[in-house]
């Protein structure tokens, strides 16, 4: 269970003060699969980042399992980053130095798992989203958008993480590419039992989801499925 | 695919930047070799000429000014006070004299030209020549520096030298003389027994148990010693006692080296000396003057120290503002290492390989550049710091007995048994410093390539820890 109450983020830049999530609670059950809608600048990723601690709230609680990641340490929020958390970015941020393999096999050397592991499970999870043999050691370069998209997946799923973050996973890639990472994303997670929350701009990708959450300017405007 | 690995990787990310990178690095690590090896050289050379030059004091008459019949003389009497001294362990004593060969004309310049006494001589003639340079009669290659230059009439011919020594055998090993035949003098009895030079004997005939005439009494040739100071071969060594006997110059001394029981009680010793013979005497310990000595390495030394230093910092500040300019090239994937489960450590370690690697490549280079350019430029820098000194350095001893030193070199003519000749001559070995380039070298270089790569990731490490990971959800 992933519970979000009150959670606040602010921005100031300059004499502005921007309210990215204004007292924004909801709940997503293990193993949903819940979408995040809405325009541009609504908070979308702000809401992401503090679901994935890669930012701190200014205030709320968001309790994951039974901690709250709010009051964690620099090293545990690292471990929840790690461990818990799988990301998934809509310009793929893979390492640009690391072979498709390499990055797949990244997180899982942070979180100690052996090497012999390590390329065992990267092989075989970038197998899964379909990549073929000779590209797992092709650096990102050399892969188009949505080969990168897939090992950025594999690379998400690694650590077997309790939650997938993506933010517009589909935003950078062309309809017919975008659905078919999309119903990968979907497939992996129903496989790995893992909650998934996706940011989209495509209602009809919204429409498939559990769940869908509508942001307007910060709040939190419903949270049916629209 | 490990931390180090990834390190090393990304050092060569951009070819041709690191490429630029390591050049400049090796022309900025060869520079702090090269400077090492001139710094190490010299310090040994430092080393060598202080422990070379031993632990003991020159004493010599206060004002001593050659012609001048005004000067101080020192006396036995008064080293006997300095013998009883702490720590001294011995008191070398000399008189210096000089006879001209009897019957020949010789040019006034005080003192030095007849010998205090005033019509002694000798039956001995000089071996030494004037004109042995192809100079015409007349020697006008003879060159007089200090005195009041006289003309040298035809028939001249160089006074001879006497020396009194209670330590004869100090003044041999200051040669470099060898007994050749005979026997060493006894510095301690008044006799007439002499040692000369073969250079002596073979121009005046001479053999051992052969006898001469000074000071109008005969002398016997004890011993004949070989050596090729050029000083020592128109020189005529006997007892102290026997000088001053035969020069009516009772008491009187002209030099004295005491030598002292140890390195470190010179100072305190200079110290006693000094406070016992009061106005009467110059008293040199040789540790001034070995300072004196390595007074232009010294700042040899600290030039290369400032510009190893330098060189050093050099290096650190362009790994500096080249990884300063990699973090931030690279913030963006910082964030996703981050946001993926990196800790800061281990970003920075990678970083830290990174520049290690591109260190260590400016180490090779710069190991060349060490290699190839120690002992010259070591070389350049001793060579224009002591020839600034060479002059100097031999006029600075009090006494004055230094005054021939610029003399033909075949002239020998004037000062001998002198601190300061020997000084001129530790000056050009000063230039005969040996850059030492070896496996020592090879550490060096990795050690600068360290400490250049460690204080160059510094500040990006900062910078790395400053990258927040929402970065990532920013489109760019
Ligand atoms: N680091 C930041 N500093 C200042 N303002 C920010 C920052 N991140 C987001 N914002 C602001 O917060 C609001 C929400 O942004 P964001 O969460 O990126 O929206 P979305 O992802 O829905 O497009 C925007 O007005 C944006 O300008
Ligand atoms: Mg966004």
């Amino acid at each position: 269970m992933l519970e979000v109450k009150n959670l606040v983020k602010t921005f100031r830049s300059g004499d502005t003060t921007v309210i990215a999530a204004n007292d924004i609670s909801f709940s997503v059950p293990d193993g949903q699969f819940a979408s995040v809608v809405g325009r541009s600048g609504s908070g979308k990723s702000t809401l992401l980042s503090l679901l994935g601690a890669l930012d701190l709230p200014t205030s709320g609680s968001i309790v994951v399992g039974d901690r709250d990641i709010t009051k964690m340490r620099d090293h545990e929020l690292i471990g929840y980053r790690g461990r818990s958390i799988g990301f998934v970015f809509q310009s793929y941020n893979l390492v640009p130095n690391l072979t498709a393999l390499e990055n797949v096999m990244l997180p899982m050397e942070f979180a100690k798992t052996p090497k012999a592991e390590r390329i065992k499970r990267g092989k075989s999870l970038l197998q899964e989203v379909g990549l073929q043999d000779d590209q797992m050691g092709r650096k990102p370069g050399r892969l188009s958008g949505g080969q990168q998209q897939r090992v950025a997946i594999a690379r998400a799923l690694a650590n077997r993480p309790q939650l997938i973050l993506a933010d517009e996973p589909t935003g950078n890639l062309d309809a017919t590419t975008g659905k078919m990472i999309f119903d990968l994303l979907h497939s992996l997670s129903r496989k790995e039992k893992t909650t998934i929350i996706v940011v989209t701009h495509d209602l009809e990708i919204a429409g498939k989801t559990d769940k869908t959450f509508h942001l307007d300017d910060g709040r939190l405007v419903s949270n049916n499925r629209s | 695919m490990n931390p180090v690995g990834r390190g090393i990787r990304n050092a060569f990310r951009n070819g041709v930047r690191t490429g630029a990178i390591v050049i400049i690095l090796g022309l900025s690590i060869g520079l702090s070799l090269t400077m090492l090896v001139a710094q190490r050289a010299v310090e040994n050379k430092i080393k060598s000429v202080k422990s070379s030059i031993g632990n003991t004091i020159t004493i010599s008459p206060a004002g001593f000014t050659p012609g001048s019949d005004a000067n101080n003389a020192l006396t036995s009497d008064d080293l006997a006070k300095v013998q009883k001294l702490a720590h001294v362990t011995s008191v070398a004593e000399t008189l210096t004299d000089r006879l001209p060969t009897t019957g020949s004309s010789a040019p006034t310049f005080g003192k030095f030209g007849t010998g205090s006494d005033g019509g002694s001589s000798t039956s001995l003639t000089s071996p030494i020549t004037l004109n042995a340079h192809g100079g015409g009669m007349g020697g006008e290659r003879f060159f007089i520096s200090g005195g009041e230059g006289g003309s040298l009439p035809a028939d001249f011919s160089l006074p001879v030298s006497f020396i009194g020594t209670n330590h004869p055998a100090n003044l041999t090993t200051d040669y470099s003389a060898t007994i050749a035949r005979g026997a060493q003098i006894s510095g301690t009895a008044d006799s007439n027994n002499a040692l000369i030079s073969s250079q002596m004997a073979v121009k005046n005939n001479l053999k051992v148990g052969d006898t001469f005439t000074a000071y109008s009494a005969a002398l016997t040739v004890a011993g004949i010693f070989n050596t090729d100071n050029q000083a020592a071969q128109d020189t005529v060594i006997v007892s102290l006692a026997a000088l001053q006997r035969l020069s009516a110059q009772g008491g009187v001394v002209t030099s004295a080296v005491a030598t002292i029981d140890s390195l470190d009680n010179l100072g305190n010793a200079t110290s006693a000396v000094k406070s016992t013979l009061g106005s009467n005497a110059d008293v040199v310990s040789a540790q001034e003057e070995a300072d004196n000595t390595v007074a232009p390495l010294n700042s040899v030394k600290t030039v290369s120290t400032f510009s190893l230093v330098g060189a050093v910092v050099a290096g650190a500040v362009i790994i500096l503002l080249v990884m300063v300019m990699v973090v931030r090239e690279r913030k963006k994937e910082i964030g996703v290492v981050k946001a993926i489960g990196g800790s800061n450590l281990r970003i920075m370690g990678e970083f830290m390989v990174e520049s290690l690697t591109l260190a260590v490549l400016g180490a090779v280079v710069g190991l060349l550049i060490g290699v190839v350019g120690g002992q010259p430029v070591t070389k350049m820098l001793v060579d224009n710091s002591t020839s600034n000194t060479t002059t100097s350095t031999q006029f600075q001893r009090p006494g004055g007995r230094t005054f021939a030193a610029n003399a033909e070199p075949n002239g020998g003519f004037g000062g001998r048994f002198d601190a300061g000749l020997r000084r001129n001559s530790a000056v050009e070995g000063l230039r005969n410093v040996k850059a030492q380039i070896g496996p020592g070298l090879l550490l060096d270089g990795f050690g600068a390539a360290v400490l250049i790569a460690i204080l160059g990731s510094a500040l990006s490490a900062g910078l790395i820890a400053k990258v927040r990971p929402s970065t990532v959800m920013r489109a760019e």
